[in-house]
């Protein structure tokens, strides 16, 4: 008896119970039997036990270094360190798919324990349909991907993890990203829960964006440490490459990120539902599609040590996802009819429309781009590559819009914006982006398309920043000092500011990636001792190189002297480490120095002995703003997703006010106010309208 | 009045803006350097070799002998499409990154633009269908939504009650 025959029979066993919990929750729902309900919900814990108990004995595997196992053997061997050893565990694709069913049994878990919250109406079908995703990828973990299958004669030693996987990103960028796939599963379950029981109420619009918030924020991470993981140990001098896996990874987060925007919209106005049950269809689907594409090995990618033959799987179930929801959808179309109607173009929800289009549009280019390949292979055509430049050339310009949109949308008011109002609010970002404009040139930025970009963040940045100093002197006028009017402005609106804070984060991504891009210097030298070479402000002096041996690994370092400006900076040590079993495929250690938001990115790409060297050197400027932006944006993230603390006075006046606004305009917002019961968050947006319309009236 | 003379600021600000590109453009144009045009003619083509890289990015030994080729040809005065056009005859359209914008490959380009048209025109027909519907039914008696029939003592009433509100519930003003 091994641990590995326990990991077997887990699985198994939590597919049977995934059996019968979806049959209970379906009876359950369709009877109305809170018996049955009950049942599913112990039986949803139940499969997360086992699944923990599956995930637990591949740990083991791994740990006790039982050879035995194929998966262990591939993946492992008894010279690394004991942390590769466990992250091994999702570094394959066995691995990872398990990692998948393990984190989707324990988001279900969560739901389970969070449940109270949701209408009682929807809990069975939400089951169901998790379970649902769940049996698909047990069923696959039970029978094609097993990753318990065990050898005859169990191999004395393992052949280790692929190099490229040696690195500390190893341990967070694969589980944060697959977790992030997987938790599109959430939103999904929950539209296909309001499709079933035709119940699209505000209670469940404010769970569905939750789910989706935290998925987009998930996967905003695992998106950025992926980014940084290719920065770090690729060696290219770039962090997004437009591989056809990159491009699977955005696509949901696209689909999310316009539904954030446009649920907004069917929360305050009831328009869009079609709209937005599409995207978090859409959204889903494609998760499922980036699954697929990275194990298919359907389009050429620098991810193929992914490859295997269970893509044909996963495209069967992404066929029956789809028609599945798209019958569903039809079958409730009637009752989706929007509550309100649609006033003006200028106006938020008209803001919201075009980024909704924008995202969306992105999402489809860059869709096409990666499956031109195919198409065209499909039409008789040579097999085309559609690279980097095209998506650079079709979505960077739709970027550009969607960050001005940006700036615009916050300063609409909901309903209908009076053009004087919008031309005074616009007046101070107008002023920002042209004082941007005008100085970029003077100090010797000649790129035209950098300077249009970044006068757009100019823009943009301007306008959010003239926001919150709007609130932080409403705040101060009462007596408090600036810092924290701001902090209690954050706290008390949490979903308004913390998306303006993801907002600015992605404002600040925006000016690193095209100031990387735009003006990214790149220079090829071949050296020996004594010889140097120039980029930029930079001198670097080679002296040597140094193999050193270790148990587990051969390291052979290059050592340079750093010269800025003429003044010594320092010594750096780019380095490759040869791996045993891997002879080819040196890693790398790249040395960058980061200086004025400028890095000094030095990759050695190959020696002769000690005495030679050539290096690939880049100076990648304002890179570093990427990853500060990113951080910013997941900061905006949990901000707005951390649940707020209930004010109920407030709430009753706002409650009160919003009624008083709605007869003295002589209109029912049924929505408007009825989220203003239990979501004071709505206080924001409520008090921009007013203000604007104040203003309307004063100027 | 005040909204004329901040449209006229604006306008003002654009016209001095793109006055001061256009005369640093035409007066200086960028100059770039010869690695730069090494590594943006490179960055087009792909590396044969590799798995979805270009030959600026990959550090294969092909990509680097592409990139000296590159160097040699743009030292010689030819042109970046020249060179491109070089490496399409030498080893066949599969070494642009991007689908050359004729034939079949036309359609990777248009694509984009025909669904942005086409999502604009469902975009400005389902807005019309809504504001149709939104004319055909009047709402309430008196039916005009007009912000500015909102009373303005309503809600200076709203924005004190919420300002006291806040106040009362915030530390700092207890």
């Amino acid at each position: 008896m091994h641990f590995s025959d326990l990991g077997v029979l887990s699985l198994i066993l939590a597919l049977g119970f995934a059996v019968y919990t979806l049959v209970a929750a379906v009876l359950g729902g369709a009877r109305n039997s809170s018996r049955l309900v009950a049942s599913a919900k112990r039986g949803t814990l139940t499969v997360t036990f086992f699944m923990l108990l599956a995930s637990a004995a591949l740990v083991i595997s791994f740990l006790s270094h039982d050879f035995g196992v194929v998966y262990v053997a591939d993946q492992s061997n008894s010279s690394m360190p004991w942390y590769f050893v466990a992250a091994a565990f999702y570094s394959g694709q066995e691995g990872s798919l398990l990692y998948w069913a393990l984190m989707l049994s324990v988001f279900s878990a969560i739901f389970i324990f969070l449940s109270r919250r949701t209408s009682a109406a929807l809990i069975p079908y939400v089951i169901a349909t998790l379970m649902g995703i769940q049996i698909f990828f047990t069923l696959m973990l039970a029978t094609v991907s097993s990753p318990f299958v065990r050898f005859a004669t169990a191999p004395a030693d393992g052949a280790g993890l692929n190099p490229l996987l040696r690195d500390p990103g190893m341990l967070i960028h694969p589980p944060t990203l697959l977790m992030g796939f997987m938790s599109f599963s959430l939103p999904f379950a929950f539209a296909v829960a309001a499709m079933i029981t035709g119940r699209l109420d505000s209670d469940w619009l404010r769970s569905i964006r939750r789910w989706m918030l935290a998925a987009w924020t998930i996967q905003t991470a695992g998106l950025l440490l992926g980014m940084w993981w290719s920065y770090h140990v690729l060696g290219w001098g770039g962090y997004w490459a437009w591989d056809p896996v990159e491009n699977s990874a955005i696509f949901p987060w696209l689909t999310a990120t316009a539904f954030l925007h446009s649920a907004m919209v069917q929360e305050r106005r009831g328009m869009l539902k079609v709209w937005n049950l599409s995207l978090v269809i859409a959204s889903f689907a494609l998760s499922i599609f980036g699954t697929f594409e990275v194990r298919s090995g359907l389009i050429s990618s620098i991810h193929s040590f992914a490859y295997s033959a269970i893509g044909s799987y996963f495209l069967i179930f992404l066929c029956i996802i789809i028609v599945f929801s798209l019958g569903l959808f039809i079958f409730r179309l009637p009752k989706l009819r929007p509550e309100q109607e649609f006033d003006s173009l200028i106006s938020r929800e008209g803001s919201f429309l075009l980024n909704n289009f924008l995202l969306v549009g992105i999402t489809f280019a860059t869709l096409w781009g990666t499956l031109f390949p195919l198409i065209s292979q499909a039409f008789g055509h040579l097999s085309e590559t559609v690279g980097a430049p095209f998506y650079n050339q079709v979505d960077g310009p739709i970027f550009a819009i969607l960050i001005l949109a940006m700036g615009v949308g916050p300063l609409l008011a909901w309903r209908r914006t009076a053009s004087h109002t919008l031309w005074h609010n616009l007046l101070i970002p107008a002023i920002c982006a042209a004082i941007c404009a005008l100085i970029l040139p003077l100090v010797g930025i000649r790129d035209i398309a950098a300077n249009i970009g970044f006068t757009v963040c100019a823009f943009t940045a301007g306008a959010i920043l003239y926001e919150l100093w709007r609130g932080m002197r409403v705040r101060h006028s009462h007596g408090e000092p600036y810092p924290i009017a701001l902090v209690m402005l954050i706290q008390r609106y949490r979903r308004r500011y913390g998306g303006y804070i993801v907002h600015l984060g992605l404002i600040l991504l925006a000016v690193g990636v095209i100031g990387s891009h735009a003006f990214q210097q790149e220079h090829d030298a071949s050296l020996k001792p004594g010889q140097s070479v120039t980029i930029g402000d930079y001198k670097l002096v080679f002296f040597g190189n140094a193999d050193t041996t270790y148990p587990d690994v051969e390291t052979i370092a290059a050592q340079l002297q750093v010269w800025h400006n003429g003044q010594l900076e320092g010594d750096i040590y780019p380095a490759r480490e040869l791996y045993p079993h891997f002879p080819n495929e040196p890693a790398s250690q790249i040395s960058i120095t980061t200086e004025n938001l400028t890095d000094l990115y030095v990759f050695l790409s190959d020696w002769q002995g000690a005495g030679q060297a050539s290096f690939r050197i880049f100076l990648n400027p304002l890179v570093p703003l990427i990853w500060s932006g990113g951080l910013m944006m997941l900061f905006g993230g949990i901000i707005c997703w951390w649940p707020e603390r209930r004010r109920r006075r407030i709430v009753q006046t706002e409650y009160q006010v919003s009624r008083e606004i709605s007869s003295a305009s002589r209109q029912a917002l049924p929505t408007q106010a009825d989220h203003a019961i239990d979501e004071p968050a709505i206080t924001g947006p409520a008090m921009a309208t007013v203000r604007a319309d104040e203003e309307a009236r004063t100027s | 009045m005040k909204q004329r003379r901040s449209l006229l600021l604006l306008l003002a600000l654009v016209a001095l803006v793109g006055a001061a590109w256009l005369a640093i453009l035409f007066v200086a144009p960028p100059q770039r350097t010869l690695d730069q045009r090494v590594y943006n003619v490179a960055s087009q083509l792909k590396c044969p070799v590799c798995q979805n890289e270009s030959a600026a990015d990959s550090s294969a030994s092909i990509a680097e002998q592409m990139r000296l080729v590159i160097r040699q040809q743009l030292q010689q005065g030819m042109s970046d499409q020249q060179i491109l056009h070089y490496f399409a005859v030498h080893y066949g359209n599969g070494i642009l990154l991007t689908p050359p914008q004729q034939g079949f490959n036309l359609l990777a380009w248009l694509m984009p633009v025909a669904m942005f048209l086409l999502g604009l025109g469902l975009v400005s027909f389902v807005v019309r269908d809504w504001r149709a519907q939104g004319r055909l039914q009047p709402v309430t008696p008196g039916g005009q939504t007009n912000d500015e029939t909102l009373a303005d003592p309503e809600l200076a009433n709203y924005r004190a009650q919420l300002e006291q509100e806040l106040a009362e519930d915030d530390p700092l003003f207890s």
